[in-house]
């Protein structure tokens, strides 16, 4: 198999590849309409429904759009506080490790939506009263979730600083860098590689992590979805249309964690470096 | 040209370097022979400032540079590094890395680099890698890149720490080739190495180092042939086979 | 001259540092705690009134997790199992079939052999897509949405269920958890696989007792932290069923701190009792780890993904 691979010229190895990712694809939208389908059958034909989506369509849509909303603003704040605290992990001094260990510990130790609820009701009262509003403790709570992914980014960006190995840098210190720029030309540039593939899974978790938004009346997609359910159950309306909803709603979470997590390995496939990972942790 | 002077060593409790007084001129290879954990090593890194001695003073060019005065970077400008695990930057082409020292820390532009970047690889018989990354090299290659990026500093003198220690077998000659014409040239360089070969050949002065202390130190051919201590000796004959 | 000082001052800047992480650390928690409940004071005596219903709470949402973890094992053993087979296309398979056909054997009878050979391909195929489905979805759906849609579901056939909430909970998180517990028996099993049951095999074991005697061990050492860690996060996870109205930890704190607003005391309480179950945990997770590793055998951890 080896040299067979060997005398493979490299342009038709990539297109091989390219036609079976493309295989691949088209295996997963297939069988995900077919379990879509599957599905419907077996709890009752309701995604069609065009009754149902006369009184759904507009909290779907509405859901959808905030819920990208509040990724918009939540990844990108975790990303900055998750480096942030993941630099600060590997200093040499006490004084700035033990505050955030205490701040990681804190966050893994709880549940997210736990924190979420209770950093939405006492947030506020921080502040002076005409600063208080519903659109604060909203804003709160998705900043705990940003805050809360920061942790698990910490440990991330952590491992991926320690994994460059101790030889790198002492070759940078050997062609007379300083610290900083060690940093910036040798150190950053592998530990952010190594991160991405670990960082591609918790983006995936952060999309997720969005509905937790719900328990506190964030108007995105699981929220209004729930109204929705509550409506259809008080009036009576037809119970199949909750499997409906709930079946559109896990697949609008699905494409969005699909997306996300390959638009992260394109992003990996454009800054490999060839045989970066065989320093890997 | 860098002299050495009462340098003492204490990682924890262990006394790794017990008072070493060594003393090289412009143009002279040294050889440090000895014993793993002899501080081969550590001495080496005393030298560039990789390691902080814990006493004693070193000079380069008559400048006392352990001084909290003078910043490590700019002694590291002045004598390069050669290690034994290579350590090229992974992530950058051997041209890169061989230019990253220069543009960076030097700031010379980046035109005027590469093409003194492509000289050196040419001079250590690379050219046709330029563009490869360190994992699609040999290891004898990526020590001759590494070599190069070494040289592309311009330093004073280079310090090589058992380059060929971690290389196959078919691949240490081609490094010691490169090493050898370095000598030729005129470079000033400290070697730390078990190739006696290399040593007997090149060297212009062999050291003996042992448990921290030096032992003995002379002309190849006094150590090797006639040495002046039973320590040296045994150590040789373990060596020569 | 470098003096020797420089071990000294080493060993002072040392101690202003450790000193100077107590008081940033300790200092940063009494300020936010002053900032809450500076002016009233913190009410111990509501706590002590109160905590009962808590315990209660608490009893709840270990039963819960616990449950599910366990049939999730089950679940995650079989799926992850199911997921390190190899899928082998059909026609390779027939084509070493054919290839091997003994030179006595009429080419009928070996095409009769053959039938058997596509049902357990096709069937291992499928099986695999089944597993992979299953995992992919419980990955890329929230669990908010898994609970609901199992609640749901049991809504609609089951309407007059008493603990209905519990159990699509449980449901739920069982689903989940098995998910989630497939991928590391799965990579349990494939860390230790590879090269370990051909060796066992070569030395004369059968597949069983390869199984039993040589991947078993190694692997079992592998998976019981990230299993822990698994556990840990699954009793987080817990607190999802707040959104079906389980009166486990955090539903009950989210009512009592709106009942007599004492809501610090209510939010320091309950993070008590969740660190009181994750965080001895996780400590004896590290412990278990360093003491009884193998050299050169481990397992890359992710944050097993758990919402």
């Amino acid at each position: 198999m080896g040299t067979v691979e060997a005398a493979v010229r490299p342009a038709f190895r990539r297109s091989l590849f390219a036609r079976q990712s493309a295989v691949r694809m088209a295996e997963i939208l297939l069988g995900g309409l077919l379990f879509l389908v599957l599905l419907q059958v077996i709890l009752g034909f309701s995604l069609l429904d065009p009754d149902l989506w006369r009184v759904y369509s507009r909290s779907f849509w509405n859901g959808i759009l905030r819920t990208l909303g509040y990724i918009a603003l939540i990844l990108p704040v975790s990303v900055a506080v998750g480096f942030c605290l993941g630099w600060a992990r590997v200093s040499r001094y006490r004084a700035i490790t033990w505050p955030v260990s205490v701040y990681i510990e804190f966050f893994r130790g709880v549940p997210p939506l736990f924190v979420l609820i209770f950093a939405s009701i006492l947030g506020p009262t921080l502040l002076p009263e005409r600063f208080q509003s519903v659109e604060l403790g909203l804003t709160l709570g998705a900043l705990t979730i940003a805050f809360h992914s920061a942790a698990f980014q910490a440990e991330i960006f952590r491992a991926g600083f320690q994994s460059v190995s101790r030889g790198q840098v002492e070759a940078a210190q050997a062609i007379g860098m300083r610290g900083l720029q060690s940093m910036r030309h040798v150190i950053l540039p592998q530990a952010l590689r190594l991160s991405l593939p670990p960082l591609a899974n918790e983006f995936a978790v952060v999309i997720k992590d969005t509905s937790l938004l719900a328990a506190i009346a964030a108007g995105e997609l699981f929220h209004l979805s729930q109204r929705i359910q509550d409506t259809i159950i008080r009036g009576g309306g037809s119970l199949d249309w909750l499997f409906a909803i709930w079946t559109a709603v896990a697949v609008v979470y699905f494409v969005m964690t699909f997306l996300v997590t390959r638009a992260m390995l394109l992003l990996e496939r454009k800054v490999h470096a060839r045989g970066l990972e065989a320093l890997a942790l | 040209m860098i002299r050495v002077e009462g340098i003492h060593k204490h990682f924890g409790a262990l006394h790794v370097l017990r008072g070493i007084n060594l003393e090289v001129s412009k143009g002279e290879v040294l050889v440090i022979i000895g014993p793993s954990g002899s501080g081969k090593s550590t001495l080496l890194r005393c030298i560039n400032l990789l390691v902080e001695p814990d006493q004693g003073r070193v000079f380069i060019d008559g400048v006392h540079v352990n001084h909290p005065d003078i910043r490590p970077e700019w002694v590291r400008q002045q004598v390069g590094m050669v290690f034994q695990s290579f350590n090229l930057f992974t992530h950058l082409t051997s041209l890169e890395n061989v230019m990253l020292g220069p543009v960076r820390v030097k700031g010379v532009s980046r035109e005027a680099t590469e093409e003194r970047a492509k000289d050196l690889l040419a001079r250590v018989g690379l050219s046709a890698k330029a563009g490869a990354y360190p994992a699609e090299l040999s290891g004898g290659q990526q020590q001759r890149v590494a070599i190069a990026r070494a040289l592309a500093m311009d330093p004073k003198a280079i310090l090589f720490d058992e380059p060929t220690s971690a290389l196959d077998p078919e691949y240490i000659r081609e490094v010691l080739d490169v090493m050898t014409a370095l000598a030729r040239e005129g470079m000033t360089m400290i070697v730390v190495t078990h190739e006696m070969g290399f040593a007997s050949s090149v060297a212009s002065r062999i050291v003996f180092l042992d448990a921290g202390t030096i032992i003995e130190e002379g002309r190849p051919e006094e150590v090797f042939e006639t040495p002046k201590h039973e320590r040296t000796r045994v150590f040789v004959s373990k060596i020569l086979r | 001259m470098v003096p020797p000082l420089a071990e000294e001052r080493r060993r002072r800047t040392r101690a202003l540092d450790t000193l100077a992480a107590i008081v940033l650390t300790l200092g940063a928690i009494a300020f936010i705690a002053n900032l809450f409940v500076g002016r009233t004071g913190f009410d111990f005596a509501y706590m002590q009134e109160k905590y009962p219903i808590f315990l209660e709470a608490t009893k709840l949402t270990l039963y819960a997790t616990t449950l599910s973890f366990v049939i999730g094992m089950a679940i995650g053993f079989f799926v992850g199992w199911a997921r390190t087979a190899r899928i082998v296309p059909l026609r390779k398979t027939l084509h070493d079939h054919a290839r091997f056909r003994a030179a006595d054997t009429p080419r009928w009878k070996s095409r009769l052999g053959a039938v058997p050979l596509i049902l357990s391909s096709t069937g291992k195929y499928y099986l695999r897509r089944v597993a992979d489905a299953y995992v992919e979805i419980i990955r890329g759906t929230p669990l908010f949405v898994q609970i609901v849609f199992a609640w749901s579901v049991l809504l609609v056939n089951y309407p007059r269920l008493d603990d209905l909430g519990l159990i699509a909970g449980i449901a739920a998180l069982t689903a989940n958890t098995g998910g989630y517990q497939s991928e590391i028996f799965r990579a349990g099993l494939q860390t230790v696989h590879a090269g370990q049951a051909e060796a066992a095999r070569a030395v004369g074991m059968s597949r069983l007792r390869a199984m039993r005697y040589v991947v078993l061990p190694q692997a079992l050492r592998l998976i019981i932290p990230p299993l822990t860690n698994e556990y840990i996060g699954l009793l987080k996870a817990s607190s999802f069923l707040f959104v079906i109205g389980v009166q486990e930890l955090t539903t009950v704190g989210k009512s009592e701190a709106f009942r007599e607003f004492k809501v610090f005391e209510v939010f320091a309480l309950v993070t008590g009792i969740y660190f009181l179950m994750t965080v001895p945990l996780s400590k004896a997770i590290a412990y278990v780890e360093r003491r009884y590793r193998i050299p050169g055998l481990g397992m890359q951890q992710a944050r097993t993904a758990r919402v």
